[in-house]
């Protein structure tokens, strides 16, 4: 296989090195690729092709004589640049995409051609082929068909080597099994019909073809790996397997007879060779390792034990799973082949490494969730980050606006150098720049300041050497002597060598001013106005001359010292050194004495023992003396170098530019050239800041002085502190473009600098560019040379001075505009963290006070700047510890930044508040719908009303109430109730799944059961109950959606009219009271009257009326004292506000008033002689009585809340399941909610208390008229019921003091006080809870009597016996005592059919028994309660007033008629009134007689009502439910008499007769 | 801006329940309603309505479609209370009562333009195991008093031991309504 692949290989590659280098290049990448393809696809390809080209191809040949090799290569000479492949043209240039395998395939099918044609022309003229010489074999391989070399190569191995034919033959039969005998190949027959033909030798030709390619396209290569080749083969130029092997054939044939015998097919069987011997002789050749176990010594050294370190405690890590038997072969093999054991560990196992497969994947597991999110496509959530660009030079939000501005003032430009200088150029630059230095010298002086040191010095060595005139000690002297010396010394050299320095620049300055002159002659013209002047100052010859001495000689006098002194210390030295010379010689002279001695013993050591010359020390010269003649010399001589000569004028250089520049018409050409080259250059500079080009100057022409000026300003606005200010330097030469020269840094200004007071500095650049000029210019970075030999060169470089300022801007208000210190970056790149507070210090550091003081320190802020000022001033209070600094860490800093008003103007803000306001449920607004969209919409008085609350919380407000007393206690109601209102309002919030979620409750088996017998139920009952309606929800109501639905069924016991007289009618029992709920023997009328009455009515025609909020529905009219209506009534509901959520309903006090009307039909006809043509009645009607029904009673919700106290709840609760489990609608009270809230056990309210002491006093003799008159008392106090007082909230008890304080209060106040009253009057008492029939769930009291039980009605003072069917209590579910709770348990609830006998366990459960005992509970109530006496005026006022009102009112509801009050009805009304408060039921009859005796000729209509005071409202509203004020008879006069009888503790009783009256003609 | 009464906007709303994806449930019908806070009012157009009964789509969305026309105007006073469109389906279950299928709530959009809402529904769970055999047998699901409380925020509280509602009143369905609207 390897061999094809090779050959592939080298087919494609020999294309490649086909001539045509066009596609050569286009498809040597293509050819890389279907290289697999290729070596597949070929043989077949091939057979296929094979047909169709032949012939070409053979057309093509040509006729080459073969065998010389002049011959060849003259051919391939002239074939050389024709060198067209043997392929067909058409597809060589057709195809733009010629694959490379088709090529292939042609290649090889041509070269098959060709070879088959060579063979058969070889076979007729049978060529000794052994014979050729290498070279023609040479010449023939070097066709360069690498199939041949392939083939050759093979060949040659086969020859060689023994075994490789056993390969080459596969390989042989490889490539022979799949290009059969190809159809077009010639077989057997025609191949010998062939051969017996003569040929033209032209098919040589297409042997040559190859060649001839070859040596055009590689020839070298191909030569190089020929040669390589070994020259052993004797393959002829072959192209293909087939041919070879055809070859082969032929040449077998050929080649002897020997062979003879091989050439016969001879058939032999197959060798067998036994599987035992090849066994044996692959033993001998192949090592097999054994499998068995390797026993451990046979790895171990001898007699050495294994060792294991694992059992003695060392870790080895655990070695690589290896199975048992690969071991065992490796053990094995390393045993035979390497016997040395060094792969064997102690252990006698070979040494492996541990494990280094780890236990756990490094690489978090990839969890490919299914098909979800692919991790590629998941998307990371990063937090958006705000963009801060170059935050660290950048100013920070709280520094001040960066608005900083940096002046750059470019003055100018001079060039100390440039390529366009002309010799003089040079020259006259460097006078200048010596001229400077000159001039800066002479500025400083130094020589001569070095010159008066030096006298001061020797001055104070004279003092010094004084003793007399310096006091101090002798020793200090002389070293401050030495120290003044040293320092003379040093003084005198530097002064010498500024002097010298001067001296030398002087003469500089002179020659270049030689040079230049000689120049300027030399070149007859001058290019510099330069022009040096040399001022000689004349000096005093004779003075000079002195001082010139006088120095000299102190000088001498100095050095000679100096050297005397240094003189010394030498001798000195060398004194020592002689002495140890000495000693040393001494020391030597001795020992080689000793030697001499030892070299007689010991011969043999001398050698040894020899010292080498050098270290034998030198006799020390002694120090010359000092000569002071010498020093003298030298003085002087130094002097006279240095110095001037005395004498000699002092020469002062003047440089000035007055000199005349020779016009351009009497210059040379090239200097001309050089001007005219100077006038086309121009130059201009960019100001880059931090890198960035910010602007830059004009364009300016280069002047013939080579200096530029700018002069311009510019104004840096920058933001960041400066990085870099660079001034880069443009040179413009002509038209062409701008050539950068050289790039200037300036330094960044102190922040001291500022603008005005920046001085022009001037800063040096220079250029490395290299520029030759072909005129006099001397270019730059060349060579150049003034002198004619062109020695002593010179190169210049282009370099300059800018002069500039750089400064910064001072602001408006005269600060200047300079970044904060805290981004100044002094040098930049080391100094940014400390610049940089947090990437200093860290964050955490800014909060630590020290770190930052510290900071601060380090970084040199400048504490005097006021953007300093804050950090400044915290790090002082830090430091100094005397401030406070907050501990506390604000959590929205940021808030200030959000408030886009200021607080007191969002308060200001009507609509906010009444946001704010609905928001919080304040009651005013808690449904206030569409708050306007703006302030101006909202009206002032909107608040009004809740301004005024809030202020009169603590005023109280009599207007509305007349009396003093209640507005207070109204007041305190109102208080109490708002607090209870604001703490549910919160559990008002909390919802219960069952408030959002209906969901059908389990069925548990007995209600299964109830469902299955309801099956078995009647469809119709006879007596159906009443069935429950589906509860509403109150979320999705609106008005109208609730109606009130009332049944009137039927009335007992009508009060009828009395047809007393024929002219008088008079409602009879209307005085007797205001309800129709009165427990006194019913009078029962018989209805016989009819006869009596003028139109045969009725005695009585009643209707109901049924009014709820102001709505009016009524009934037909029935006929007689006991009519049966059944009719059902409906009212529409409007709850407050529109809002039907519970707390509003509940806190609705409307009433439902059911009033009994008499329908009285008059005949109004004047005349009896119409009476046959029409009928004219007016109908009137005539309040009988009415049922008040306060809403709450009707709605109601009970939700208990909040507990608190006892272990007794516990008790209760206990209690109460057990009774709730066998009557779930008896009510069991045992536990109530007292006024603050908390739970108290119901029998601390029962207490004796005393009635007042007048009750008491009125009926001495008679208790049953005094629990009567207490009766009435507590009914007097005013009803409100509880979920009035505490919408939203349960029942609350008061304690009887507070429910006379209050005067308010409902059914269970009032049944605790008078069951208490009752108490401390002996009776037994107990407090009785149930069901009644206006109230619902209410408690009664019930009295035991000698023989009998009395049930009280605490709300209006009634009483029934046990057995009155009247009795409104028609259940009893619990007895209730001072100290016990006795719950019914008998079958009936109703007071007829019970036994109120409590001692009967059987029929009352107790709470309180043997198993526990009553624990004597205190009580809640007062020890005592206190009377005052109501005051009679005030009463008398009230009164007044109260009738004032009603009778505005009664005006006010009659808009249409004209309301008259009949004075004398209404006086003798008033003088009634008492006596029915007094006596309430016996005045009745004289009452009637006093009437028709005083108002005979009035038809008289009216009632008197009593009421309890609480309110003026319900007065107003019992009197217009009456509705007197709807007689619309023309002549109606109206009387209206109001009686207020005061009782103790400002209880009043209130007495309203209103009557009607219409004049009897 | 009338001198008149006090200054309302207005948002008038057109819009369409357009179809549902209730892979399980079909033959459904929607209402829909709207909750706003107290400051809005209703002035034109039908604050509630109940869609006609649809089937799924045959093709492959299975898609229930209704594209029933919403379109109401509400002036308000205040943005706060934002109108919310609250929808409810209902279906047949198995045995044929009409139970709910999934309640959702969205705002109407802020911005005028077509707007197109997805959102999910859900309806609330049975409280126990038992009592969701008995509710599926008896045809009569949990559900809200009104629909309107899934526009609202309370009760959903947590931490509220005495009246904490469990979570299953508030389990999403694979359902989702889309509505689209066009608010001006």
């Amino acid at each position: 296989m390897k061999s094809k692949e090779e050959k592939v290989k080298i087919i494609t590659e020999e294309y490649i090195d086909d001539g045509e280098d066009a596609e050569e290049e286009r498809q040597k990448k293509p050819s890389k690729v279907p290289r697999q393809k290729r070596k597949k696809q070929l043989p077949a390809a091939s057979r296929e092709e094979m047909v169709s080209e032949n012939s070409p191809v053979d057309d093509q040949q040509e006729p080459v004589q073969e065998g010389s090799d002049t011959r060849l290569l003259g051919m391939m000479s002239r074939r050389g640049p024709r060198s067209l492949p043997p392929i067909p043209s058409a597809s060589r240039t057709g195809f733009a995409e010629f694959s490379m395998r088709e090529r292939m395939r042609e290649k090889l099918q041509a070269a098959r051609s060709k070879a088959e044609s060579a063979l058969l022309q070889e076979i007729p003229t049978p060529r000794p082929r052994r014979l050729r010489s290498p070279a023609e074999k040479e010449s023939e391989t070097e066709c360069g068909m690498e199939l041949d070399r392939e083939v050759q190569r093979i060949q040659q191995e086969h020859d060689s080597q023994g075994h490789s034919r056993v390969k080459f033959h596969d390989s042989v039969r490889k490539i022979k099994s799949k290009p059969l005998v190809p159809p077009g190949f010639p077989s057997a027959e025609e191949a010998y019909n062939f051969f017996t033909f003569n040929f033209d030798p032209e098919p040589e030709e297409s042997e040559e073809k190859p060649k001839a390619k070859n040596r055009h396209g590689a020839n070298q290569e191909e030569k190089e790996g020929e040669e390589e080749e070994p020259p052993v083969q004797e393959g002829v130029s072959k192209t293909d397997e087939e041919e070879w092997l055809d070859g082969r054939d032929a040449e077998d044939l050929l080649l002897g007879l020997d062979h003879a015998v091989e050439d016969f097919v001879a058939i032999r069987p197959a060798d067998y060779e036994s599987v035992h011997v090849r066994l044996q002789r692959e033993k001998e050749l192949l090592f097999v390792p054994s499998r068995r176990t390797v026993p451990t010594y046979k790895k171990l050294p001898e007699n050495v034990q294994p060792r294991y370190l694992e059992d003695e405690g060392l870790y080895i890590g655990a070695r690589p799973e290896v199975p048992r038997t690969n071991q065992n072969i490796m053990e094995n093999r390393l045993l035979t082949q390497e016997p040395g054991r060094r792969w064997f560990g102690d252990d006698g196992r070979i040494l492996a490494l541990p494990n280094p497969i780890k236990p756990v994947p490094s690489r978090p597991p990839m969890f490919t969730q299914a098909q979800d999110i692919k991790p590629e496509l998941e998307t990371l959530y990063k937090k958006a980050v705000k963009y801060i660009h170059r935050s660290q030079h950048l100013i920070g939000s709280g520094d001040s606006p960066g608005n900083f501005q940096l002046d750059i003032d470019i003055s100018g430009l001079i060039f100390t150098h440039h390529p366009c200088f002309s010799r003089e150029h040079v020259l006259a630059a460097k006078l200048a720049q010596l001229y400077d230095q000159y001039l800066a010298r002479r500025q400083r002086n130094k020589a001569k300041f070095l010159t008066d040191k030096l006298h001061a010095l020797r001055n104070a060595v004279q003092m010094g050497l004084n003793p007399a005139k310096t006091p101090k000690t002798l020793e200090t002297t002389s070293k401050t002597i030495n120290e003044y010396k040293s320092e003379i010394r040093q003084t005198r050299k530097l002064r010498d060598a500024e002097q010298e320095k001067d001296r030398t620049l002087l003469k500089t300055i002179i020659k270049v001013w030689k040079e230049m002159k000689s120049l300027r002659e030399f070149q007859r013209f001058t290019n510099t106005p330069l022009k040096l002047v040399l001022r000689k100052e004349k000096v005093d010859q004779k003075a000079d001359e002195e001082a010139y001495e006088a120095e000299i000689q102190a000088e001498i006098n100095e050095l000679l010292e100096e050297h005397t002194e240094e003189y010394e210390q030498k001798m000195e030295v060398y004194r020592v050194t002689l002495q140890r010379w000495k000693a040393w010689k001494k020391a030597q002279r001795a020992k080689k004495k000793k030697k001499k001695q030892e070299v007689e013993e010991h011969p043999t050591d001398e050698e040894r023992e020899e010292p080498g010359p050098g270290e034998e020390p030198e006799k020390p010269a002694p120090p010359e003396p000092v000569d002071r003649a010498v020093i003298e010399q030298q003085v002087r001589e130094r002097a006279a170098q240095s110095r001037r000569r005395p004498g000699e004028p002092t020469l002062v250089p003047e440089l000035s530019l007055a000199g005349s520049v020779t016009p351009n018409d009497q210059c040379p050409r090239v200097e001309v050239l050089r001007r005219e080259d100077i006038k086309r250059r121009s130059l201009f500079l960019k100001v880059t800041f931090n890198n960035k080009e910010v602007s830059r100057t004009e364009s300016r022409p280069l002047g013939a002085d080579f200096r530029v000026h700018f002069g311009q300003i510019f104004n840096l606005q920058i933001f960041n502190w400066p990085e870099s200010l660079t001034l880069q330097v443009y040179e413009t030469v002509g038209h062409s473009g701008t050539t950068l020269l050289a790039e200037v840094f300036l330094p960044i200004p102190e922040t001291t600098v500022v603008s005005g007071r920046a001085p022009i500095e001037e800063v040096e650049f220079s250029s490395n560019q290299h520029v030759t000029l072909d005129h006099e210019g001397v270019g730059s970075g060349v060579p150049f040379s003034f002198e004619a030999d062109g020695g002593n060169q010179l190169i210049l470089m282009t370099s300059g001075k800018v002069s500039n300022s750089v400064a910064w801007a001072i602001g408006e208000n005269g600060i200047p505009l300079i970044p904060p210190l805290s981004q100044q970056n002094i040098g930049f790149r080391s100094a940014l963290k400390r610049a940089d507070a947090i990437s200093s210090i860290g964050t955490s550091g800014l909060t630590d006070m020290k770190k930052l003081a510290k900071w601060a320190a380090e970084s040199k802020l400048d504490p005097n700047d006021p953007s300093n000022g804050p950090l400044m001033q915290l790090i002082s209070v830090a430091t100094s510890g005397e401030s406070y600094i907050p501990d506390f860490f604000r959590l929205e800093q940021l808030q200030q930044e959000f408030n886009f008003v200021s607080d007191e103007e969002l308060n200001r803000s009507k609509r906010f508040r009444l946001l704010l306001l609905r928001s919080q449920e304040v009651p005013e607004f808690r449904h206030y719908k569409q708050i306007p969209l703006y302030d101006r919409e909202i009206m002032e008085k909107v608040f009004q009303d809740y301004e005024k609350r809030l202020r009169d919380r603590n005023v109280i407000e009599t207007k509305d109430h007349i009396d003093s007393h209640r507005a207070t206690v109204a007041k305190y109601l109102q208080q109490v109730r708002e607090s209870v209102i604001n703490r549910f309002l919160i559990a008002k919030h909390h919802f219960l799944l069952s408030d959002l979620v209906v969901e059908e409750e389990v069925p548990n088996i007995s209600i299964l059961g109830l469902s299955l017998f309801k099956l078995a139920e009647q469809k119709r009952p006879l007596r159906p109950r009443r069935k429950g309606r589906k509860k509403v929800t109150a979320q999705n109501l609106s008005d109208g959606d609730i109606k009130l639905l009332v049944n009137i069924i039927r009335a007992y016991d009508i009060p009828v009219r009395k047809p007393t007289a024929s002219k008088f009618h008079q409602t009879s029992r209307s005085s007797r009271t205001f309800t129709e709920k009165h427990a006194a023997s019913p009078t029962t009328h018989s209805p016989a009257h009819s006869a009596d009455y003028p139109l045969g009515q009725a005695l009585v025609r009643p209707f109901v009326e049924v009014s709820f909020q102001r709505t009016i529905c009524h009934t037909t009219t029935a006929e007689g004292p006991n009519p049966s209506w059944n009719e059902e009534l409906e009212l529409p509901f409007r709850a407050p506000n529109g809002d039907y959520s519970t707390t509003s309903l509940q806190s609705v006090k409307d009433d439902v008033f059911i009033n009994i009307f008499d329908e009285v039909l008059y005949d109004v006809l004047e005349d009896d002689r119409e009476r046959g043509s029409g009928i004219h009645t007016r109908i009137e009607r005539h309040w009988l009585g009415c049922v008040r029904i306060p809403f709450s009673t009707i709605y109601f919700q009970a939700r208990f809340d909040s507990q608190e106290d006892e272990k007794l709840l516990q008790a209760t609760e206990k209690f109460r399941a057990e009774c709730a489990l066998k009557f779930p609608n008896r009510q069991c009270l045992t536990t109530v909610v007292d006024v603050s809230g908390k739970t108290v056990f119901v029998t601390r309210y029962l207490k004796p208390l005393n009635p007042p002491q007048e009750l008491l006093n009125a009926y001495p003799n008679n208790p049953q008229a005094t629990a009567e008159l207490v009766a009435r008392y507590v009914s007097l106090i005013p009803f409100l019921p509880d979920t009035v007082s505490f919408a939203g909230v349960c029942d609350l008890w008061s304690s009887s003091d507070q429910f006379l304080d209050l005067l308010a209060g409902d059914e269970e106040e009032h049944a605790v006080l008078l069951c208490n009253y009752f108490l401390s009057m002996g009776k037994k008492a107990w407090l009785v809870t149930g069901n009644a029939i206006p109230e619902g769930p209410t408690a009664y009291v019930l009295t035991q009597e000698q023989s009998h039980y009395l049930i009280w009605n605490p709300c209006n003072g009634h009483f029934y016996g046990q057995f009155d069917t009247f009795c409104p209590l028609k259940s009893v579910s619990c007895l209730i005592g001072p100290d016990n709770i006795w719950f019914n348990i008998q079958q009936y609830d109703s007071p007829l059919r019970i036994n109120f006998d409590v001692t009967k366990p059987k029929l009352w459960k107790s709470f309180f028994s043997r198993s526990l005992p009553y624990p004597g509970l205190s009580s809640v109530q007062p020890e005592e309660l206190i009377y005052q006496r109501t005051d009679q005026v005030a009463a008398a006022e009230l009164q007044d007033r109260i009738e004032k009102i009603l009778k505005e009112k009664i005006m006010d509801w009659r808009p249409r008629h004209l309301t008259r009050w009949n004075r004398y009805c209404t006086s003798m009304l008033r003088h009634f009134l008492p006596l029915l408060e007094r006596n309430q039921e016996d005045v009745e009859d004289d009452h009637r007689a006093e009437l028709l005796k005083q108002l005979g000729d009035y038809r008289f209509s009216g009632f008197p009502l009593h009421m309890p005071y609480s309110e003026v409202k319900p007065l107003i509203e019992a009197v217009y439910s009456t509705g007197v004020h709807n007689i619309d008879a023309p002549n109606v006069e109206f009387a209206l008499a109001v009686y207020v009888h005061p009782y103790p503790k400002n209880v009043l009783s209130v007495w309203i007769y209103v009557a009607s009256l219409i004049r009897n003609r | 801006m009338a001198a008149a009464g006090p200054s309302v906007f207005l948002l008038m709303v057109n819009g369409q329940v357009e179809s549902a994806q209730f892979p399980e449930y079909d033959d459904l019908y929607c209402k829909y309603c709207f909750v706003y806070g107290q400051d809005w009012a209703p002035t034109a157009g039908l604050e509630e309505g109940i869609s006609q009964i649809t089937s799924k789509s045959q093709d492959a969305r299975r898609a229930l479609v209704w594209n029933f026309p919403i379109d109401v105007t509400f002036k308000s006073t205040n943005p706060y209370g934002w109108p919310q469109i609250v929808l409810s389906v209902y279906g047949p279950d198995v045995f044929g009562n009409d139970v709910v299928r999934g309640y959702g709530a969205v705002h109407v959009p802020l911005s005028p333009g077509r707007h197109k809402k997805t959102i999910p529904m859900f309806v609330p769970e049975s409280t126990s195991k038992l009592q969701k055999f008995t509710s599926w047998l008896m045809g009569r699901r949990p559900e809200y008093t009104d629909p309107k409380v899934v526009a609202q925020g309370e009760g959903r509280e947590g931490g509220n031991t005495e009246a904490a509602i469990p979570k299953a009143a508030w389990i999403c369905l694979p359902a989702w309504l889309t509505l689209s609207f066009c608010p001006q």
